[in-house]
């Protein structure tokens, strides 16, 4: 069962040309056939995804379950590095990423979203008692560290730029940047909100948010492959989705995981 | 402040996760070092084109990251219509990179068994198979003991590359404990002492069986 | 495969890839020499020194170089030492390679024929120029290929550098997939440029070997 591959061929030393195929399929139907629908995400992303005492939990998962289960399918999770997740939809290896992956237009032109399922907004965390930062334009001249090609660290850049200059260092992944911010080689860390506030309420002996959020107003959602054979999966997703927000779901999820319940766009938000 | 109790928590998650790095290496040295004593015999063949097919083995196999090796015979394989498991494909990459270093250290042992030897034994009408199988392997095998050893324990350690096929091993979840917990120092602390205790292991297996092969 | 990335971060990978050149040769370059010492230390030193040593070996061979370099940057700021990435990085190298180097080399000490040191003491040479004409360069020879192959597989640990933030190859080529989301030409940028590199190094190997090997032959026969 392969939906949208890379139809590759090795030419000479391993070099090899890719160009996307398609096989006439659908996907939902294969879904509803096989009655198991596989995903594939990082879980270190709390409190979306991250393993307590080595078990899969988090609101992307607890958002996850129970629209596989108004699917009326078995939902399997996959744990791999954020560098593998990608390129493992892209090989067909699971159907759908259900990581909270930042909306914005680059990835759009790439892969299809679902509805929204979290806000995204960049904010960031400090030194507990850091007495220089009390707002975030603060961050003026100071050094802050954010995840390598995410949304939040575009969002950064530009505000940076807006506050005069701060000495933005780039991480290969979150968990990194937060063990510089505990050494004491950053004085701040900005990513999306909530992942920054739970890392505050998990050691608040260390972290500790700055409010408010700035920059553009960023959503998380799930991907897919971009391929017609999706498009059915993502339309009853979202459907499920909005189901969700109607009957309340939706919000007791995020308070049980984000402390508060946000309101979500009920269409897709327009990106630049 | 340091946390024993992070550790004591989560030490049987480690654990759990340890059986498959020692899965994974466990497999991939047994494919590893069969694979090598063939390349090795490829290496010295007198047909010039099985050598040179063992070399450029070796170079692409020692030149290329293991970790490229991997997510290419994961996410690439498949769009040529080959699909492997997560697990056989770990295996398989671990043991061919590793048979490739194996290869090169059997080759240096085996050029030092003196050339008399084998010479001997084909003049007392020994057959070639016999001659590698009863003179030159095993003293191959000794003088290179330590190296393989080496080389056994830097495979355990490069096993942790596998998280990239979605194979949940002591490195990764050491990662996302760490993640979860935000205490990466207790946590990597404690992965590095299960690392050096199955290494240490395998280096004592190493000298009893070089003691073992002191005949 | 997209050529024209490759125009658009060619200058970026390079960079990458001659930080990756740097960082190996200052890290295997001080791994030798540490690991010399060690080495050198463990033949001729006491034996309380040989303990520890050996205890530092296997402790550092034992433990994978990741958690190495995470505890030595992330975690030395709590005992007060604070590097910077690239000396973090070059010095985990060192430390990383040093064990593996001194095995080489007491490997290659022990290999020294114990009848040509006497032969020198019989005709009344130094110690020193024992250690000088003999046991080094016997040493010198035995030790190349290993060291060499040892090399190549130091090349491979720089990645790990990425983790803390020095901007080597695997970092740059990081930051093009997670721009470009070009997984594919990512990996063959790696592949290739590692593929190159390592065989470099082993040419070089090779070339340092006969000249070894010649340098020795003349050697005793002068």
């Amino acid at each position: 069962m392969k939906m949208y591959s890379f139809k590759g061929a090795v030419l000479g030393l391993g070099l090899a040309v890719f160009a996307a195929g398609s096989a006439a399929a659908d996907m939902l139907a294969d879904i509803k056939a096989s009655g198991e629908m596989t995903f594939g995400t990082e879980m270190h992303y709390a409190p979306f995804d991250l393993l307590v005492n080595g078990q899969y939990e988090g609101l992307c998962k607890d958002l996850m379950d129970e629209v596989t289960k108004d699917l009326g399918v078995t939902p399997k999770y996959n744990d791999l590095p954020w560098t593998s997740v990608l390129p493992g939809l892209e090989a067909g290896k699971f159907q759908m990423v259900n990581a909270p992956v930042t909306i914005t237009a680059e990835r759009m032109e790439r892969y299809s979203f679902t509805l929204p399922i979290a806000d995204a907004s960049v904010g960031l965390i400090k030194r507990t008692g850091d007495d220089r930062i009390t707002k975030p334009e603060d961050i003026a001249g100071l050094v802050v560290g954010s995840q390598k090609g995410s949304a939040q660290l575009e969002q950064l850049k530009v505000f940076g730029e807006g506050v005069g200059g701060i000495d933005v260092r780039e991480y290969s992944s979150v968990d990194e940047a937060y063990a510089d911010l505990a050494a004491g080689r950053l004085d701040a860390v900005a990513g999306s909100f909530p992942l920054l506030g739970y890392a505050a309420s998990k050691r608040p002996e260390i972290f500790e948010t700055v409010t408010p959020v700035f920059g553009e107003k960023k959503y998380f959602a799930w991907v897919a492959v971009k391929s017609e054979e999706t498009e059915s999966m993502i339309a009853a997703v979202n459907e499920i989705l909005l189901n969700m927000q109607d009957d309340g779901r939706m919000a007791k999820l995020h308070e049980k995981w984000l402390g508060t319940a946000v309101e979500l766009p009920r269409e897709m938000p327009a990106v630049k | 402040m340091f946390s024993w109790s992070t550790i004591v928590e989560n030490l049987p998650y480690l654990l759990q996760a340890t059986r498959f790095t020692l899965l994974v290496s466990g497999l991939g040295m047994g494919l590893g070092l069969v694979m090598g004593m063939v390349l090795c015999v490829a290496r010295l063949s007198p047909i010039r084109w099985i050598s040179r097919i063992a070399a450029l083995y070796v170079s692409f196999f020692r030149g290329v990251p293991l970790l490229v090796q991997l997510l290419l015979a994961y996410y690439f394989l498949p769009s040529i219509g080959i699909d492997i498991p997560p697990l056989w494909a770990a295996v398989c990459s671990i043991g061919l990179c590793a048979a490739a270093y194996i290869a090169e250290i059997l080759r240096g042992a085996l050029i030092a068994v003196p050339h008399g030897q084998a010479e001997a034994a084909a003049a007392l009408g020994m057959h070639p198979f016999t001659i590698w199988k009863r003179i030159l392997i095993p003293q191959a095998l000794k003088i290179s003991m330590p190296s393989l050893v080496n080389e056994l324990i830097m495979l355990v350690k490069v096993s942790s590359l596998v998280s990239a096929v979605g194979i949940v091993e002591l490195t990764r979840m050491s990662q996302s404990i760490s993640a979860a917990t935000f205490r990466p120092l207790e946590i990597y602390i404690a992965a590095a002492a299960i690392y050096l205790v199955i290494n240490l292991a395998l280096a004592g297996l190493g000298q009893a069986l070089e003691k073992r092969l002191d005949y | 495969m997209d050529i024209d990335l490759f125009v658009q971060y060619g200058p970026m990978l390079l960079r990458g890839l001659l930080n990756t050149v740097l960082c190996w040769i200052v890290g295997a370059a001080g791994g030798i020499a540490l690991g010399f010492v060690i080495a050198v230390a463990m033949y001729y030193g006491p034996r309380p020194l040989r303990y520890v040593l050996r205890g530092y070996i296997e402790v550092i061979r034992g433990t994978p170089f990741l958690i190495q370099l995470f505890i030595l940057y992330y975690g030395g700021p709590n005992i007060g030492l604070r590097l910077d990435p690239v000396p973090a990085g070059i010095l985990g190298l060192i430390i990383y390679g040093s064990p593996y180097y001194a095995e080489i080399f007491r490997a290659g000490l022990q290999a020294v024929p114990r009848g040509m040191i006497e032969a020198g003491r019989a005709m009344a040479m130094s110690e020193g120029k024992i250690l000088r004409r003999i046991t080094l360069p016997i040493l010198m020879v035995s030790s190349v290929p290993p060291l060499t192959n040892f090399s190549i597989i130091l090349t491979k640990e720089t990645a790990i550098l990425s983790i803390v933030t020095v901007p080597e190859l695997l970092y740059q080529v990081q930051t093009m997939s997670a721009e470009t989301f070009a997984y594919m030409e990512a990996m063959f940028a790696l592949a290739l440029f590692y593929w190159g590199f390592v065989e470099v190094i082993s040419w070089a190997g090779r070339k340092l070997e006969h000249k070894t090997n010649a340098f020795l032959s003349k050697e005793l026969s002068a």
